[in-house]
Protein backbone atom coordinates (compact mmCIF):
# COMPACT_ATOMS: atom_id res chain seq x y z
CA UNK A 1 0.00 0.00 0.00
CA UNK A 2 1.28 3.45 -0.91
CA UNK A 3 2.09 5.56 2.09
CA UNK A 4 0.76 9.10 2.01
CA UNK A 5 2.17 10.13 5.35
CA UNK A 6 4.73 8.64 7.70
CA UNK A 7 5.13 10.26 11.10
CA UNK A 8 8.08 9.33 13.29
CA UNK A 9 8.53 10.27 16.94
CA UNK A 10 6.82 13.59 16.58
CA UNK A 11 7.03 15.71 19.73
CA UNK A 12 5.88 19.21 20.58
CA UNK A 13 6.54 20.90 23.85
CA UNK A 14 4.91 24.24 24.62
CA UNK A 15 5.12 25.02 28.31
CA UNK A 16 4.19 21.43 28.87
CA UNK A 17 4.22 18.53 26.50
CA UNK A 18 1.42 18.70 23.91
CA UNK A 19 2.37 15.88 21.58
CA UNK A 20 4.58 13.16 22.93
CA UNK A 21 6.63 11.02 20.61
CA UNK A 22 3.86 9.85 18.32
CA UNK A 23 4.37 7.73 15.22
CA UNK A 24 1.86 6.53 12.68
CA UNK A 25 1.44 5.88 8.98
CA UNK A 26 -1.37 6.89 6.68
CA UNK A 27 -2.03 4.70 3.68
CA UNK A 28 -3.61 5.80 0.46
CA UNK A 29 -7.37 5.57 0.10
CA UNK A 30 -8.27 5.00 3.75
CA UNK A 31 -10.20 7.20 6.13
CA UNK A 32 -8.26 7.80 9.32
CA UNK A 33 -9.67 9.06 12.55
CA UNK A 34 -7.58 10.97 15.02
CA UNK A 35 -9.42 10.36 18.22
CA UNK A 36 -8.98 11.93 21.59
CA UNK A 37 -10.57 14.24 24.12
CA UNK A 38 -10.19 18.01 23.93
CA UNK A 39 -6.60 19.02 24.57
CA UNK A 40 -5.12 15.65 23.66
CA UNK A 41 -2.91 17.13 20.94
CA UNK A 42 -4.96 16.56 17.78
CA UNK A 43 -4.80 20.12 16.49
CA UNK A 44 -1.16 20.50 17.48
CA UNK A 45 -0.32 17.38 15.49
CA UNK A 46 -2.13 18.76 12.46
CA UNK A 47 -0.47 22.14 12.97
CA UNK A 48 2.97 20.57 12.76
CA UNK A 49 2.09 18.42 9.75
CA UNK A 50 0.73 21.53 8.01
CA UNK A 51 3.81 23.66 8.78
CA UNK A 52 2.08 26.20 11.02
CA UNK A 53 3.71 24.90 14.22
CA UNK A 54 7.40 24.20 14.60
CA UNK A 55 7.96 20.71 16.06
CA UNK A 56 10.24 20.22 19.06
CA UNK A 57 11.58 16.98 17.62
CA UNK A 58 10.66 14.18 15.30
CA UNK A 59 10.12 13.97 11.58
CA UNK A 60 7.56 13.09 8.97
CA UNK A 61 7.24 12.46 5.27
CA UNK A 62 4.41 13.57 3.02
CA UNK A 63 4.26 11.53 -0.18
CA UNK A 64 7.71 10.17 0.64
CA UNK A 65 9.22 13.66 0.89
CA UNK A 66 10.71 14.94 4.15
CA UNK A 67 8.76 17.69 5.95
CA UNK A 68 6.07 19.98 4.58
CA UNK A 69 6.81 22.46 1.82
CA UNK A 70 4.41 24.63 -0.15
CA UNK A 71 4.22 22.14 -3.03
CA UNK A 72 3.12 19.47 -0.59
CA UNK A 73 0.54 21.80 0.93
CA UNK A 74 -0.94 22.39 -2.49
CA UNK A 75 -1.70 18.66 -2.70
CA UNK A 76 -3.47 18.73 0.67
CA UNK A 77 -6.86 20.15 1.47
CA UNK A 78 -7.24 21.10 5.12
CA UNK A 79 -9.70 22.62 7.52
CA UNK A 80 -8.47 23.29 11.00
CA UNK A 81 -10.35 24.15 14.16
CA UNK A 82 -12.77 26.61 12.63
CA UNK A 83 -13.50 27.92 9.17
CA UNK A 84 -11.15 30.80 8.40
CA UNK A 85 -12.06 33.20 5.63
CA UNK A 86 -11.91 36.92 4.97
CA UNK A 87 -15.22 37.93 6.59
CA UNK A 88 -15.76 40.95 4.33
CA UNK A 89 -15.37 38.96 1.10
CA UNK A 90 -17.91 36.77 -0.68
CA UNK A 91 -17.52 32.99 -0.82
CA UNK A 92 -16.52 33.30 -4.45
CA UNK A 93 -13.79 35.89 -3.78
CA UNK A 94 -12.50 33.88 -0.83
CA UNK A 95 -12.18 30.79 -2.99
CA UNK A 96 -10.51 32.90 -5.67
CA UNK A 97 -7.84 33.76 -3.10
CA UNK A 98 -7.37 30.09 -2.23
CA UNK A 99 -7.14 29.25 -5.94
CA UNK A 100 -4.53 31.98 -6.41
CA UNK A 101 -2.44 30.63 -3.53
CA UNK A 102 -2.73 27.04 -4.71
CA UNK A 103 -2.19 27.99 -8.33
CA UNK A 104 -5.29 26.20 -9.56
CA UNK A 105 -7.73 27.50 -12.16
CA UNK A 106 -10.80 29.31 -10.82
CA UNK A 107 -13.21 27.29 -12.97
CA UNK A 108 -13.65 24.72 -10.23
CA UNK A 109 -15.06 27.27 -7.79
CA UNK A 110 -18.66 26.83 -8.90
CA UNK A 111 -18.25 23.08 -8.97
CA UNK A 112 -17.04 22.80 -5.35
CA UNK A 113 -19.66 25.27 -4.18
CA UNK A 114 -22.25 23.04 -5.83
CA UNK A 115 -20.83 20.00 -4.00
CA UNK A 116 -21.42 21.65 -0.63
CA UNK A 117 -24.68 23.21 -1.75
CA UNK A 118 -23.63 26.85 -1.47
CA UNK A 119 -23.74 27.91 -5.10
CA UNK A 120 -26.81 30.09 -4.60
CA UNK A 121 -25.04 32.08 -1.86
CA UNK A 122 -21.69 32.54 -3.58
CA UNK A 123 -21.99 36.32 -3.89
CA UNK A 124 -22.77 36.87 -0.20
CA UNK A 125 -20.14 38.00 2.28
CA UNK A 126 -18.71 35.24 4.44
CA UNK A 127 -19.69 37.14 7.59
CA UNK A 128 -23.38 36.65 6.75
CA UNK A 129 -23.08 32.84 6.75
CA UNK A 130 -24.40 30.51 9.43
CA UNK A 131 -21.95 28.21 11.18
CA UNK A 132 -23.05 25.24 9.08
CA UNK A 133 -22.55 27.19 5.88
CA UNK A 134 -19.13 28.37 7.02
CA UNK A 135 -18.12 24.81 7.74
CA UNK A 136 -19.35 23.68 4.33
CA UNK A 137 -17.50 26.53 2.64
CA UNK A 138 -14.36 25.35 4.43
CA UNK A 139 -14.86 21.91 2.92
CA UNK A 140 -15.41 23.46 -0.51
CA UNK A 141 -12.18 25.38 -0.09
CA UNK A 142 -10.30 22.25 0.94
CA UNK A 143 -11.63 20.44 -2.13
CA UNK A 144 -10.81 23.25 -4.53
CA UNK A 145 -7.45 22.00 -5.73
CA UNK A 146 -8.49 18.35 -6.07
CA UNK A 147 -6.41 17.29 -3.06
CA UNK A 148 -4.91 13.84 -2.66
CA UNK A 149 -5.38 14.07 1.09
CA UNK A 150 -8.06 15.83 3.05
CA UNK A 151 -7.42 16.90 6.64
CA UNK A 152 -10.45 17.76 8.71
CA UNK A 153 -10.16 18.97 12.27
CA UNK A 154 -13.49 18.71 14.11
CA UNK A 155 -15.55 19.24 10.95
CA UNK A 156 -18.87 18.99 12.77
CA UNK A 157 -17.96 21.01 15.83
CA UNK A 158 -20.86 23.17 16.98
CA UNK A 159 -23.23 22.12 14.22
CA UNK A 160 -26.87 21.13 14.63
CA UNK A 161 -27.93 17.53 13.82
CA UNK A 162 -28.92 18.44 10.29
CA UNK A 163 -25.60 20.18 9.69
CA UNK A 164 -23.74 17.19 11.10
CA UNK A 165 -25.54 14.82 8.71
CA UNK A 166 -24.85 17.12 5.76
CA UNK A 167 -21.14 17.26 6.57
CA UNK A 168 -20.99 13.52 7.17
CA UNK A 169 -22.63 12.81 3.81
CA UNK A 170 -20.17 15.09 2.07
CA UNK A 171 -17.23 13.38 3.78
CA UNK A 172 -18.58 9.95 2.91
CA UNK A 173 -18.98 10.80 -0.75
CA UNK A 174 -15.46 12.23 -0.86
CA UNK A 175 -14.12 9.08 0.78
CA UNK A 176 -15.87 6.96 -1.86
CA UNK A 177 -14.05 8.86 -4.58
CA UNK A 178 -10.79 7.42 -3.22
CA UNK A 179 -9.41 10.52 -1.50
CA UNK A 180 -7.43 9.77 1.63
CA UNK A 181 -8.99 11.50 4.60
CA UNK A 182 -7.64 12.21 8.07
CA UNK A 183 -10.34 13.45 10.38
CA UNK A 184 -9.88 14.53 13.98
CA UNK A 185 -12.75 14.45 16.39
CA UNK A 186 -13.62 13.91 19.98
CA UNK A 187 -16.96 12.49 18.87
CA UNK A 188 -16.57 8.72 18.82
CA UNK A 189 -19.80 8.20 17.03
CA UNK A 190 -18.49 10.42 14.27
CA UNK A 191 -15.29 8.43 13.80
CA UNK A 192 -17.09 5.11 14.02
CA UNK A 193 -19.39 6.08 11.18
CA UNK A 194 -16.76 7.20 8.73
CA UNK A 195 -13.32 5.84 9.59
CA UNK A 196 -11.59 2.61 8.75
CA UNK A 197 -8.52 3.34 10.86
CA UNK A 198 -7.99 5.19 14.11
CA UNK A 199 -5.18 6.79 16.03
CA UNK A 200 -6.15 7.33 19.64
CA UNK A 201 -4.44 10.19 21.42
CA UNK A 202 -4.37 10.84 25.12
CA UNK A 203 -2.33 13.61 26.75
CA UNK A 204 -0.31 13.84 23.55
CA UNK A 205 0.55 10.15 23.47
CA UNK A 206 -0.76 7.76 20.83
CA UNK A 207 -2.25 4.88 22.79
CA UNK A 208 -3.57 3.06 19.74
CA UNK A 209 -2.95 3.14 16.03
CA UNK A 210 -4.54 0.68 13.61
CA UNK A 211 -7.81 -0.41 12.08
CA UNK A 212 -11.08 0.20 13.87
CA UNK A 213 -11.88 -3.51 13.82
CA UNK A 214 -8.63 -4.52 15.45
CA UNK A 215 -8.92 -1.86 18.11
CA UNK A 216 -10.19 -4.27 20.72
CA UNK A 217 -9.14 -7.87 20.68
CA UNK A 218 -12.32 -9.04 22.40
CA UNK A 219 -14.65 -11.11 20.28
CA UNK A 220 -17.74 -9.29 21.46
CA UNK A 221 -20.43 -10.34 23.90
CA UNK A 222 -23.91 -11.84 24.18
CA UNK A 223 -26.91 -10.21 25.74
CA UNK A 224 -29.27 -12.86 27.06
CA UNK A 225 -32.48 -12.98 28.98
CA UNK A 226 -34.39 -15.89 30.45
CA UNK A 227 -37.14 -16.30 33.04
CA UNK A 228 -34.72 -18.12 35.32
CA UNK A 229 -31.69 -15.86 35.40
CA UNK A 230 -29.75 -17.86 38.03
CA UNK A 231 -30.04 -21.09 36.06
CA UNK A 232 -28.97 -19.26 32.93
CA UNK A 233 -25.87 -17.84 34.60
CA UNK A 234 -24.77 -21.18 36.03
CA UNK A 235 -25.22 -22.92 32.66
CA UNK A 236 -23.30 -20.18 30.88
CA UNK A 237 -20.47 -20.52 33.38
CA UNK A 238 -20.39 -24.26 32.94
CA UNK A 239 -19.92 -23.90 29.16
CA UNK A 240 -16.51 -22.25 29.84
CA UNK A 241 -16.43 -20.35 26.60
CA UNK A 242 -16.98 -16.98 28.26
CA UNK A 243 -14.44 -14.84 30.04
CA UNK A 244 -17.07 -13.30 32.25
CA UNK A 245 -20.79 -13.59 32.89
CA UNK A 246 -22.55 -10.73 34.59
CA UNK A 247 -26.06 -9.61 35.24
CA UNK A 248 -26.90 -6.06 34.29
CA UNK A 249 -30.28 -4.34 34.01
CA UNK A 250 -32.17 -7.63 33.93
CA UNK A 251 -29.95 -8.79 31.09
CA UNK A 252 -27.14 -11.29 31.36
CA UNK A 253 -23.96 -10.12 29.65
CA UNK A 254 -21.52 -12.83 28.62
CA UNK A 255 -18.08 -11.83 27.28
CA UNK A 256 -16.96 -14.25 24.59
CA UNK A 257 -13.53 -15.83 24.88
CA UNK A 258 -14.09 -18.66 22.39
CA UNK A 259 -16.00 -17.63 19.30
CA UNK A 260 -19.48 -19.08 19.00
CA UNK A 261 -22.45 -18.08 16.87
CA UNK A 262 -25.76 -17.02 18.37
CA UNK A 263 -27.67 -19.99 16.97
CA UNK A 264 -25.08 -22.45 18.29
CA UNK A 265 -25.32 -20.94 21.76
CA UNK A 266 -29.10 -21.01 21.59
CA UNK A 267 -28.99 -24.68 20.67
CA UNK A 268 -26.65 -25.50 23.57
CA UNK A 269 -28.79 -23.66 26.07
CA UNK A 270 -31.94 -25.33 24.74
CA UNK A 271 -30.32 -28.72 25.25
CA UNK A 272 -29.68 -27.74 28.90
CA UNK A 273 -33.30 -26.78 29.30
CA UNK A 274 -32.86 -23.00 29.23
CA UNK A 275 -35.35 -21.03 27.17
CA UNK A 276 -34.31 -17.59 26.10
CA UNK A 277 -36.57 -14.62 25.72
CA UNK A 278 -33.74 -12.45 24.38
CA UNK A 279 -30.47 -13.18 22.63
CA UNK A 280 -28.16 -10.76 20.79
CA UNK A 281 -24.51 -10.96 19.82
CA UNK A 282 -22.80 -7.59 19.99
CA UNK A 283 -19.48 -5.99 19.38
CA UNK A 284 -18.28 -3.32 21.75
CA UNK A 285 -19.04 0.16 20.47
CA UNK A 286 -16.09 2.39 19.72
CA UNK A 287 -16.99 4.31 22.81
CA UNK A 288 -16.56 1.31 25.09
CA UNK A 289 -13.39 0.32 23.32
CA UNK A 290 -12.07 3.82 23.65
CA UNK A 291 -12.85 4.02 27.34
CA UNK A 292 -11.28 0.58 27.76
CA UNK A 293 -8.10 1.79 26.05
CA UNK A 294 -7.97 4.91 28.17
CA UNK A 295 -8.41 2.78 31.29
CA UNK A 296 -5.66 0.42 30.20
CA UNK A 297 -3.26 3.23 29.54
CA UNK A 298 -3.98 4.67 32.96
CA UNK A 299 -2.96 1.54 34.77
CA UNK B 1 5.10 38.12 -8.45
CA UNK B 2 1.97 38.68 -10.54
CA UNK B 3 0.37 35.95 -8.43
CA UNK B 4 1.21 37.76 -5.19
CA UNK B 5 0.00 41.10 -6.55
CA UNK B 6 -3.26 39.47 -7.57
CA UNK B 7 -3.55 37.99 -4.11
CA UNK B 8 -3.09 41.36 -2.44
CA UNK B 9 -5.53 42.91 -4.87
CA UNK B 10 -8.19 40.31 -4.05
CA UNK B 11 -7.59 40.62 -0.32
CA UNK B 12 -7.65 44.40 -0.14
CA UNK B 13 -9.95 45.63 -2.85
CA UNK B 14 -13.11 45.09 -0.87
CA UNK B 15 -11.64 45.80 2.54
CA UNK B 16 -13.43 48.94 3.70
CA UNK B 17 -10.73 50.59 5.88
CA UNK B 18 -8.39 50.05 2.98
CA UNK B 19 -10.64 51.79 0.49
CA UNK B 20 -11.48 54.67 2.83
CA UNK B 21 -7.92 55.44 3.88
CA UNK B 22 -6.53 55.03 0.37
CA UNK B 23 -9.10 57.43 -1.03
CA UNK B 24 -8.63 59.87 1.82
CA UNK B 25 -4.87 59.75 1.45
CA UNK B 26 -4.77 60.53 -2.22
CA UNK B 27 -7.39 63.28 -1.99
CA UNK B 28 -5.59 65.01 0.87
CA UNK B 29 -2.23 64.46 -0.81
CA UNK B 30 -3.31 66.18 -4.01
CA UNK B 31 -5.03 68.90 -1.99
CA UNK B 32 -1.89 69.57 0.05
CA UNK B 33 0.26 69.91 -3.03
CA UNK B 34 -1.92 72.80 -4.16
CA UNK B 35 -1.80 74.42 -0.72
CA UNK B 36 0.57 77.11 -2.01
CA UNK B 37 -2.23 78.58 -4.07
CA UNK B 38 -4.28 79.38 -0.98
CA UNK B 39 -3.91 82.42 1.25
CA UNK B 40 -3.65 81.72 4.96
CA UNK B 41 -4.33 84.07 7.78
CA UNK B 42 -1.93 83.38 10.64
CA UNK B 43 -2.28 85.85 13.54
CA UNK B 44 -3.38 88.55 11.14
CA UNK B 45 -0.47 88.01 8.78
CA UNK B 46 -1.34 86.83 5.35
CA UNK B 47 0.74 83.89 4.31
CA UNK B 48 0.86 82.50 0.84
CA UNK B 49 3.25 79.61 0.41
CA UNK B 50 3.55 80.19 -3.30
CA UNK B 51 4.84 83.69 -2.64
CA UNK B 52 7.16 82.22 -0.02
CA UNK B 53 8.80 80.32 -2.83
CA UNK B 54 7.18 76.93 -2.36
CA UNK B 55 6.98 76.25 -6.08
CA UNK B 56 10.35 77.68 -7.04
CA UNK B 57 12.81 75.30 -8.60
CA UNK B 58 14.71 73.58 -7.09
CA UNK B 59 13.14 74.18 -3.68
CA UNK B 60 9.80 72.84 -4.88
CA UNK B 61 11.07 69.28 -4.41
CA UNK B 62 11.95 70.00 -0.80
CA UNK B 63 8.66 71.76 -0.05
CA UNK B 64 6.34 69.24 -1.69
CA UNK B 65 8.01 66.10 -0.35
CA UNK B 66 8.20 67.56 3.15
CA UNK B 67 4.56 68.62 3.29
CA UNK B 68 3.22 65.46 1.71
CA UNK B 69 5.52 63.38 3.91
CA UNK B 70 3.47 64.46 6.91
CA UNK B 71 0.59 62.45 5.45
CA UNK B 72 2.34 59.15 5.49
CA UNK B 73 0.50 58.06 8.61
CA UNK B 74 -2.70 57.70 6.52
CA UNK B 75 -1.00 55.20 4.26
CA UNK B 76 0.58 53.72 7.35
CA UNK B 77 -2.90 53.01 8.73
CA UNK B 78 -3.76 51.08 5.59
CA UNK B 79 -0.63 48.98 5.90
CA UNK B 80 -1.25 48.35 9.61
CA UNK B 81 -4.93 47.48 9.22
CA UNK B 82 -4.47 45.22 6.25
CA UNK B 83 -1.64 43.30 7.90
CA UNK B 84 -3.29 43.08 11.33
CA UNK B 85 -6.53 41.76 9.90
CA UNK B 86 -4.60 38.83 8.45
CA UNK B 87 -3.81 37.84 12.02
CA UNK B 88 -7.07 38.78 13.72
CA UNK B 89 -9.05 36.82 11.12
CA UNK B 90 -6.54 33.97 11.42
CA UNK B 91 -5.96 34.26 7.73
CA UNK B 92 -2.18 34.14 7.95
CA UNK B 93 -2.48 30.63 9.37
CA UNK B 94 -5.04 29.68 6.73
CA UNK B 95 -2.84 31.13 3.96
CA UNK B 96 0.06 29.01 5.24
CA UNK B 97 -2.10 25.89 5.20
CA UNK B 98 -3.34 26.66 1.72
CA UNK B 99 0.27 26.71 0.57
CA UNK B 100 1.54 30.28 0.80
CA UNK B 101 5.06 30.39 2.22
CA UNK B 102 6.14 32.84 4.90
CA UNK B 103 8.53 34.41 2.40
CA UNK B 104 5.70 34.91 -0.06
CA UNK B 105 3.54 36.47 2.64
CA UNK B 106 6.18 39.07 3.51
CA UNK B 107 6.93 39.65 -0.13
CA UNK B 108 3.26 40.21 -0.95
CA UNK B 109 3.01 42.80 1.81
CA UNK B 110 6.20 44.46 0.57
CA UNK B 111 4.68 44.60 -2.88
CA UNK B 112 1.67 46.48 -1.50
CA UNK B 113 4.03 48.85 0.28
CA UNK B 114 6.04 49.34 -2.92
CA UNK B 115 2.94 49.97 -4.99
CA UNK B 116 1.68 52.61 -2.58
CA UNK B 117 5.07 54.19 -2.06
CA UNK B 118 5.77 54.19 -5.78
CA UNK B 119 2.40 55.62 -6.70
CA UNK B 120 2.64 58.31 -4.03
CA UNK B 121 6.15 59.24 -5.15
CA UNK B 122 5.11 59.38 -8.78
CA UNK B 123 2.16 61.59 -7.94
CA UNK B 124 4.31 64.02 -5.96
CA UNK B 125 6.84 64.12 -8.76
CA UNK B 126 4.30 64.78 -11.50
CA UNK B 127 2.25 67.35 -9.61
CA UNK B 128 5.40 69.00 -8.20
CA UNK B 129 6.79 69.25 -11.69
CA UNK B 130 3.59 70.74 -13.12
CA UNK B 131 3.32 73.24 -10.27
CA UNK B 132 6.96 74.19 -10.63
CA UNK B 133 6.56 74.64 -14.35
CA UNK B 134 3.52 76.84 -13.83
CA UNK B 135 4.59 78.95 -10.86
CA UNK B 136 8.35 78.79 -10.38
CA UNK B 137 10.17 82.12 -10.48
CA UNK B 138 12.95 80.49 -12.45
CA UNK B 139 12.67 78.03 -15.29
CA UNK B 140 16.41 77.55 -15.67
CA UNK B 141 16.93 74.02 -16.86
CA UNK B 142 19.95 73.52 -14.61
CA UNK B 143 17.89 74.27 -11.52
CA UNK B 144 14.77 72.25 -12.31
CA UNK B 145 16.19 68.88 -11.38
CA UNK B 146 18.98 70.12 -9.11
CA UNK B 147 17.36 68.78 -5.95
CA UNK B 148 15.44 65.94 -7.53
CA UNK B 149 17.08 63.64 -4.96
CA UNK B 150 14.33 64.71 -2.57
CA UNK B 151 11.98 62.58 -4.64
CA UNK B 152 14.24 59.59 -4.08
CA UNK B 153 14.56 60.46 -0.39
CA UNK B 154 10.79 60.68 -0.17
CA UNK B 155 10.48 57.21 -1.63
CA UNK B 156 13.04 55.83 0.81
CA UNK B 157 11.44 57.64 3.73
CA UNK B 158 8.04 56.13 2.99
CA UNK B 159 9.44 52.69 2.33
CA UNK B 160 11.41 52.61 5.58
CA UNK B 161 8.45 53.94 7.52
CA UNK B 162 6.10 51.30 6.12
CA UNK B 163 8.62 48.53 6.65
CA UNK B 164 8.76 49.66 10.26
CA UNK B 165 4.96 49.55 10.52
CA UNK B 166 4.88 46.14 8.87
CA UNK B 167 7.36 44.91 11.44
CA UNK B 168 5.28 46.33 14.31
CA UNK B 169 2.10 44.83 12.82
CA UNK B 170 3.66 41.39 12.63
CA UNK B 171 5.11 41.80 16.12
CA UNK B 172 1.91 42.94 17.85
CA UNK B 173 -0.78 41.67 15.43
CA UNK B 174 -3.41 44.06 16.82
CA UNK B 175 -3.67 47.53 15.31
CA UNK B 176 -4.23 49.26 18.64
CA UNK B 177 -1.00 47.78 20.02
CA UNK B 178 0.81 48.71 16.85
CA UNK B 179 -0.11 52.36 17.32
CA UNK B 180 0.74 52.27 21.02
CA UNK B 181 4.01 50.54 20.21
CA UNK B 182 4.78 53.13 17.59
CA UNK B 183 4.26 56.05 19.97
CA UNK B 184 6.29 54.32 22.66
CA UNK B 185 9.09 53.85 20.17
CA UNK B 186 8.89 57.47 19.06
CA UNK B 187 8.94 58.60 22.70
CA UNK B 188 11.93 56.42 23.59
CA UNK B 189 13.80 57.69 20.55
CA UNK B 190 13.19 61.29 21.58
CA UNK B 191 14.42 60.55 25.11
CA UNK B 192 17.56 58.91 23.78
CA UNK B 193 18.23 61.91 21.57
CA UNK B 194 17.75 64.18 24.58
CA UNK B 195 20.10 62.11 26.72
CA UNK B 196 22.83 62.03 24.09
CA UNK B 197 22.58 65.74 23.37
CA UNK B 198 22.73 66.49 27.08
CA UNK B 199 25.68 64.11 27.54
CA UNK B 200 27.66 65.91 24.86
CA UNK B 201 26.68 69.44 25.79
CA UNK B 202 26.45 69.58 29.55
CA UNK B 203 30.13 70.26 30.23
CA UNK B 204 30.80 72.83 27.53
CA UNK B 205 30.14 76.53 27.24
CA UNK B 206 27.20 78.11 25.44
CA UNK B 207 29.44 79.35 22.66
CA UNK B 208 30.81 75.95 21.87
CA UNK B 209 27.39 74.35 21.84
CA UNK B 210 26.39 75.69 18.44
CA UNK B 211 29.69 74.53 16.99
CA UNK B 212 29.38 71.07 18.53
CA UNK B 213 25.90 70.71 17.11
CA UNK B 214 27.28 71.15 13.62
CA UNK B 215 30.45 69.14 13.89
CA UNK B 216 29.68 66.17 16.15
CA UNK B 217 28.04 63.09 14.80
CA UNK B 218 25.13 62.12 16.97
CA UNK B 219 24.61 58.38 17.21
CA UNK B 220 20.92 58.95 17.82
CA UNK B 221 20.71 60.57 14.38
CA UNK B 222 20.79 57.06 13.02
CA UNK B 223 17.83 55.76 14.97
CA UNK B 224 15.01 54.71 12.60
CA UNK B 225 12.56 57.60 12.97
CA UNK B 226 15.31 60.19 13.24
CA UNK B 227 17.15 59.01 10.15
CA UNK B 228 13.84 58.96 8.25
CA UNK B 229 13.11 62.55 9.23
CA UNK B 230 16.66 63.64 8.35
CA UNK B 231 16.09 62.57 4.76
CA UNK B 232 13.98 65.65 4.05
CA UNK B 233 14.79 68.81 6.06
CA UNK B 234 12.13 71.24 7.18
CA UNK B 235 11.90 73.75 4.32
CA UNK B 236 10.79 76.57 6.60
CA UNK B 237 14.18 78.27 6.38
CA UNK B 238 13.83 78.34 2.62
CA UNK B 239 10.77 80.56 2.68
CA UNK B 240 11.39 84.12 1.55
CA UNK B 241 10.22 85.26 4.99
CA UNK B 242 12.99 83.31 6.70
CA UNK B 243 15.53 84.47 4.15
CA UNK B 244 14.59 88.04 4.94
CA UNK B 245 15.19 87.33 8.61
CA UNK B 246 18.68 86.30 7.64
CA UNK B 247 18.31 82.53 8.02
CA UNK B 248 20.46 80.54 5.76
CA UNK B 249 19.51 77.28 4.16
CA UNK B 250 22.33 74.84 4.58
CA UNK B 251 21.83 71.29 3.49
CA UNK B 252 24.21 68.52 2.83
CA UNK B 253 22.96 65.39 1.20
CA UNK B 254 22.27 63.09 4.19
CA UNK B 255 24.11 60.08 2.86
CA UNK B 256 24.46 58.72 6.41
CA UNK B 257 20.71 58.80 6.92
CA UNK B 258 20.11 57.19 3.53
CA UNK B 259 22.37 54.30 4.47
CA UNK B 260 20.78 54.09 7.92
CA UNK B 261 17.29 53.91 6.35
CA UNK B 262 18.31 51.17 3.96
CA UNK B 263 19.84 49.20 6.83
CA UNK B 264 16.79 49.72 9.04
CA UNK B 265 14.50 48.55 6.25
CA UNK B 266 16.52 45.38 5.91
CA UNK B 267 16.45 44.91 9.69
CA UNK B 268 12.66 45.37 9.85
CA UNK B 269 11.95 43.07 6.94
CA UNK B 270 14.22 40.30 8.15
CA UNK B 271 12.94 40.59 11.73
CA UNK B 272 9.39 40.30 10.41
CA UNK B 273 10.36 37.14 8.62
CA UNK B 274 12.09 35.80 11.71
CA UNK B 275 8.95 36.32 13.81
CA UNK B 276 6.75 34.56 11.26
CA UNK B 277 9.22 31.69 11.13
CA UNK B 278 9.74 31.20 14.85
CA UNK B 279 6.23 31.63 16.17
CA UNK B 280 3.71 28.79 16.29
CA UNK B 281 0.50 29.71 14.48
Amino acid sequence: MEKILEVKNLTKRFKQIAVNNISFDVEKGNVYGLLGPNGSGKSTTFGMLLSTINPTSGSWKWFGKEGTDTDTLKRIGAIIEQPNFYPYLSAEKNLEIVATIKGTPTQRIDQVLETVNLLARKKDAFSTYSLGMKQRLAIASALLANPEVLILDEPTNGLDPEGIIQIRDIINSIAKSGTTIIVASHLLDEIEKICSHVIVLKHGTAIYSGSVDAMSNTKGFFELKSDDATALISVLNSLSIFSSVKEKDQLVIAQISQDISASELNKKLFEKGIFLSHLTKKKESLETQFLELVKQSNS
Amino acid sequence: MIRLLKLEYLKNLNYRPFKIFALLYFIVLIGLLFIGLVDFDILGIKVNLKEQGMYNFPGVWNFTTYIVGLLKIFLGCIIVFSICQEFSNRMFKQNLIDGLSREEFIFSKLLTILVFTGFSTLLVFIIGFILGKSYSATQESGLIFKEIYFIFNYFLKLFTFFSFLMFLSILFRKSIFVFLGFFMFWFVEKIMIGVETFGIQHHITELEKAKVLNTTTFLTDYLPLESMSNLIPNPLVRTSMAQMLGMEFKFQYPIGSVIACVIWSIVFISSSYYILKKKDW
